[in-house]
This record gives C-alpha cells, structure tokens and sequence, in this order.
C-alpha cells in the first residue's frame, strides 16, 4: 500500500489467501488490542458492504475476508481493509456491554470422558480441575468450527492442555471441552480432538432461529457444576444470557 | 402451472445452490455445489438465476419423475442421460414431459453432476441459502419418495425431425481426466514448511476414498512443517492445503469448518476448486503454483463464458417464449429500428 500508517492506526499485516480471501493479522504486542482490531474491522466490513465482499470471518489476531473475485479483487479489497482502519482510527474501538451466559455443567464420567486424563495431565485432582474451570468468567473471543461454537480463552491450568492424538470422531452436542490455553463448548454433534470434561444439557444452536446462536465475540460465559441426575430436569432448555 | 420431480432413486443427491455466503462469520462453512461452474451452466441452461436451488447427484445413479412438463439442464460430470427412455445431451436444455422418467447412470470421468430445472425448486433457506449443512443437520438430501415442488411449467419441445437435439449452444464443456493439473497460489504460511513446500510441486498426488465435501484428502510426498509452535485458530479459506498429519495432505473444499490452527501452506484457485470437486478417489492430482491476478483472470473467463451462454440462451428462449420472468434478458432491439 502507499498509505503511511499514522502511529495511532492499529498495526496490521495483510497476506493472500488465495484469489477469493484475505489474511488481515493484528500485530500490536498487545492482545486485548489485537482482538479488539480484528472484531471491529469486522463489524466495519460488514456495515460498509463493499461490493464483493460476501464476508469477515474474526478469531484472536486475525481477519479472513472472504470475496467474490468475479465482482472485486485482492487488490481492491486490501484497499478496503485500510480505509477500515483509518475510519478505525478517527473513531476508535467502538465499546459494547457484554452480555453475560451462565452454563450448568455435569463433569466427568460419561460426560466428560477425559477429566481424569486432564487432571493427571495438570498434576491436580479432578476437583481441582473443575475449580479451576468454574472459577471465572471468560470472554468469548470468536465464533468458531463447528457451527458457531465459542472459542474462549481458557481456565488457569498450571500447563497448555494437549490435544487428543486419535480425534473422536464424534462429540455430542454440549461436549465442554479445553485444549491447549483455549476453551469450548460444541454447539452441534461433531467430530472432535479436544479433551472433552464435560457436558451441558443447554441447546447452545437453533438452526430455526437468527441468530443461530445466543452469544456474540465479546459476550461473557460462566460455567457451573450441576450433579448428574439434574442433567434431564434442563431438557429442551436453551441457553439464554443471564443479564 | 406447479408440479413436482418425485425421487424413484435418490443415489447420493441433494438440493444445493451456490453457497451459504452469510454462513462463516456465524462459524457455518459456506457449502454449497462443489463445482460452482457446472452448477451456474446448469441454472443458466434452465434459464435461471445462478443461484436457484438444483440437484446435486454424487457418484452414483439417480432417476426421479415429473409430474408437470418440465425443462431441465443436467452438467457436470459425463454420464448416461434419459428421459422417457430416450438419450439426451448434457449441457442442453431438456423438455420432459409429464408422466416421463429422467435417468443418470453411469457417472464417470468426474464425481458430480448437476440438474436444474426451470423456475426451480423449492427448499427451506437457512441464512439466505438452501445448501445442505452436515454439522448442523441443515438441508434438503433427497431420499427415494422425496417430492420436490416445481413451481413452472413448459410445454413439451420437440424437435420435429428424427429426434435430433434440439439445442446446440456451444458451450466448451470442461475436459475431465484422472490426472488433472490444479492452480494454487502461495498460502499465508507457506515460510513455516522452508523448502519442504516445493515437494508440493513435484509430486503426484493420489485422491483418497476418505474425501468429502469437507475436504480432499491426498497421498503422496508431503511438506513439513519446520516450527512446532501452537497456533491460535484463524479463519481458513475455502481451498486451503494443510499438513494435519503425516500420512496426507488436506485440500479443504466448500464443506471446511471456518476456523483451524493448522498453517496454510497454499490455496487452489476458485476455477481449481471446480476441478477438484470432480476428482474421483484413485484419480492424480499435480499441482502448479500461480499467481493471484492470473487465478483472477481465469476465473472471469470463465464468468464470461457463461454470460455469454446466457446470453444465446435468451435469445433461444424468447424466440420459444420461455422463461419472460423478471430479471430476464431481453432480446436488445435491432440497430436501427
């Protein structure tokens, strides 16, 4: 581009992606900033509209914009891109309340399959490990695969929780899981290689409603154990924002 | 006049059209037909807009009746076209009358083909799309007895001499072969995988029977990634080769979950997406690295190339006074007049 950024426009890197989508790469040292950059370059994309531009697809540091290359190119989309950003900077960050969703959870057993294997891992119990998790609130920081799930930045484990090496290939719908610093819930029945510790009897998506989940990029989500024979008592619930 | 296809054999099909385009910032693949070129030469043969909702039929034979006389396109991969018993052409608009059987048998060469049927189909919309989603359990697949809803009817078209086709529109159909050449451009990432990248270009690559819509599997020589560092799950674009274990390559198609922490080693171009969507397991895969502004240029080609079928089909079917709807092209009048 032959724009200078100003000091104050976030810093971002744009790569190809080949001729229908566009990597934009927040790369502040900080974070929060990245992610903040990345979600309201979104929001601006899709207010704004430009022709050809069929979507934008934020996750923690990083943008795809996805494009009709028959209708627009890489070329003009990057343009795009940096006018989003300068727009970004006159009008800063736009701030949001969040909303805040409580999900009960039943941990281990048939629910959670790998609890133990997480607490072994972790060097804790696995009452330690469920402590950990319904310590806090967690931002969810992107929409995610499969079906909308929200990807959260994870409890405080003393270590990065490893990955399945032999992925299930299905996971029920409400599988509470942690992997590496993150953590999920699954929206939808998929496949899955994160360790699953439990499972919430909430209907997370609803393919007849819009939006097909309740929870946006910034929303806070709470986790709290509920004893397995209350599992049934929340059939056909969905989860709902608290406040 | 609305009538309806009923399914006699659904083999492996479903209703589709050109994507869930509003589907991947909810974290929902874009989906839609596989080979988007054979999908809009249906739509456009029928006399549609590019993204009405048609049949998609994989692998194996279909056969389904009307109720109502209708007029079909069928593209895609070469196969044995009937209607009412008698061979048709692919490529060509299709008169069926109402009573007869449409069958495709024998698809081979390629993995897909497409039917579309003027004025459509009806199918429940999710996000602006009817294409089928898996993870959600979205979607229209069609089962023996299914009943599809036509919303236009057309009179019987025959040409009066011996049979012969009645159309020839001239169309270039795409070659299908079991070694084909696919266009790809560096991936973002393509610096993690240092030299072992160019192993990419120089090998032949064997379609696995494990692909899907989702995503092609590959064996042969495969690049290495050179760093082991966790990477945060990123947005993926539709056509992106990964490296996720050692026994394949993964070529991601319109089926892809949005988001993976897998480096993207390189992205096949949008006309390539087309020629991957009818790679049969078994068949070769070479690629070839190009440029973005060149994947660009083929792509718009071959828009061109359908504009200027829809263009011929226009003028055909005005002058048989179908297919007048709104949004239609009109026969421009004569210079002069």
């Amino acid at each position: 581009m032959t724009t200078t950024p100003t000091p104050a426009q976030p810093p971002v890197e744009v790569f190809e992606s080949g001729d229908a989508a566009l990597r934009v790469v927040a790369s502040s040292p900080d974070r929060e900033a990245n992610w903040a950059t990345v979600h309201a370059l979104a929001a601006w994309l899709e207010a704004a509209g430009p022709d050809g531009v069929q979507g934008a697809v934020p996750t923690y540091d990083s943008l795809l914009v996805e494009f009709d290359p028959g209708v627009t190119s890489a070329r003009q989309v990057r343009a795009f891109v940096q006018l989003g950003l300068r727009q970004l900077e006159f009008t800063g960050v736009p701030a949001r309340a969040p909303r805040e969703f409580s999900v009960p959870v039943v941990y281990g057993g048939e629910y959670g399959p790998d609890l133990e294997r997480v607490a072994e891992q972790q060097h804790l119990s696995v009452e330690e490990v469920i402590e950990l998790h319904t310590a806090k609130s967690y931002v969810i920081r992107c929409l995610g695969a499969p079906a909308g799930s929200p990807m959260m930045d994870g409890p405080d484990f003393p270590f990065a929780v490893p990955r399945l090496k032999d992925p299930r290939l299905s996971v029920p719908a409400g599988a509470v899981s942690v992997a590496g610093r993150q953590a999920v819930i699954a929206p939808a029945v998929a496949p899955g290689g994160w360790c699953v510790i439990g499972q919430t009897p909430l209907t997370v998506l609803d393919v007849e409603a819009e939006p097909l989940v309740p929870y946006v990029p910034g929303d806070l989500l709470r986790f709290h154990q509920i004893p397995p024979e209350e599992f049934g008592t929340y059939a056909g619930r969905k989860l709902e924002a608290a406040r | 006049m609305s009538g309806s296809l009923i399914i006699q054999q659904p083999g492996h099909s479903v209703v589709t059209d050109l994507g869930r385009f509003r589907g991947p910032r909810f974290g929902l693949p874009v989906n839609g037909a596989l080979d988007q070129f054979s999908a809009r030469a249906a739509n456009i043969l029928a006399a549609n807009d590019d993204n009405a909702p048609l049949l998609e039929v994989t692998a194996l034979d279909f056969r389904m009746h009307a109720t109502a006389d209708v007029l079909i396109a069928v593209t895609g991969a070469p196969l044995q076209l009937t209607v009412g018993g008698r061979e048709c052409q692919q490529w060509e608009p299709v008169s069926v009358k109402a009573g007869e059987t449409v069958a495709l048998r024998g698809i081979n060469g390629g993995l897909r083909a497409y039917i579309a049927v003027h004025g459509s189909v009806e199918a429940p919309v999710l996000l602006g799309s009817c294409a089928p989603d898996t993870v959600v359990g979205f979607g229209l697949r069609l089962t023996e007895g299914s009943e599809l809803k036509t919303f236009k009817s057309v009179q019987p078209i025959r040409q009066p001499y011996f049979d012969l086709p009645l159309f020839r529109l001239g169309l270039t159909r795409p070659e299908y072969s079991s070694t084909a050449v696919v266009d790809v451009t560096d991936g973002p990432d393509v610096d993690e995988f240092g030299d072992t990248a160019d192993l990419l270009y120089g090998t032949e690559y064997i379609v696995s029977g494990r692909s899907n819509h989702i995503g092609l599997r590959l064996g042969g020589a495969l690049p290495e990634r050179q760093s082991t560092a966790e990477v945060l799950s990123r947005g993926v674009p539709v056509g992106a080769i990964e490296v996720p274990s050692r026994e394949e390559l993964l070529v991601l198609h319109r089926g892809r979950g949005v988001t993976a922490g897998y480096p993207v080693l390189a992205v096949v171009t949008s006309r390539s997406l087309d020629v991957l969507a009818q790679a049969r397991p078994g068949h070769k895969i070479t690629f070839r690295k190009t440029t973005v502004p060149e994947a660009t240029a083929k792509h718009r080609a071959a828009l061109r190339e359908l504009e200027t079928l829809r263009s011929t089909v226009g003028t055909v079917f005005s002058l048989l006074g179908i297919g007048n709807e709104p949004g239609w092209h009109r026969l421009a009048p004569a210079a002069g007049s």
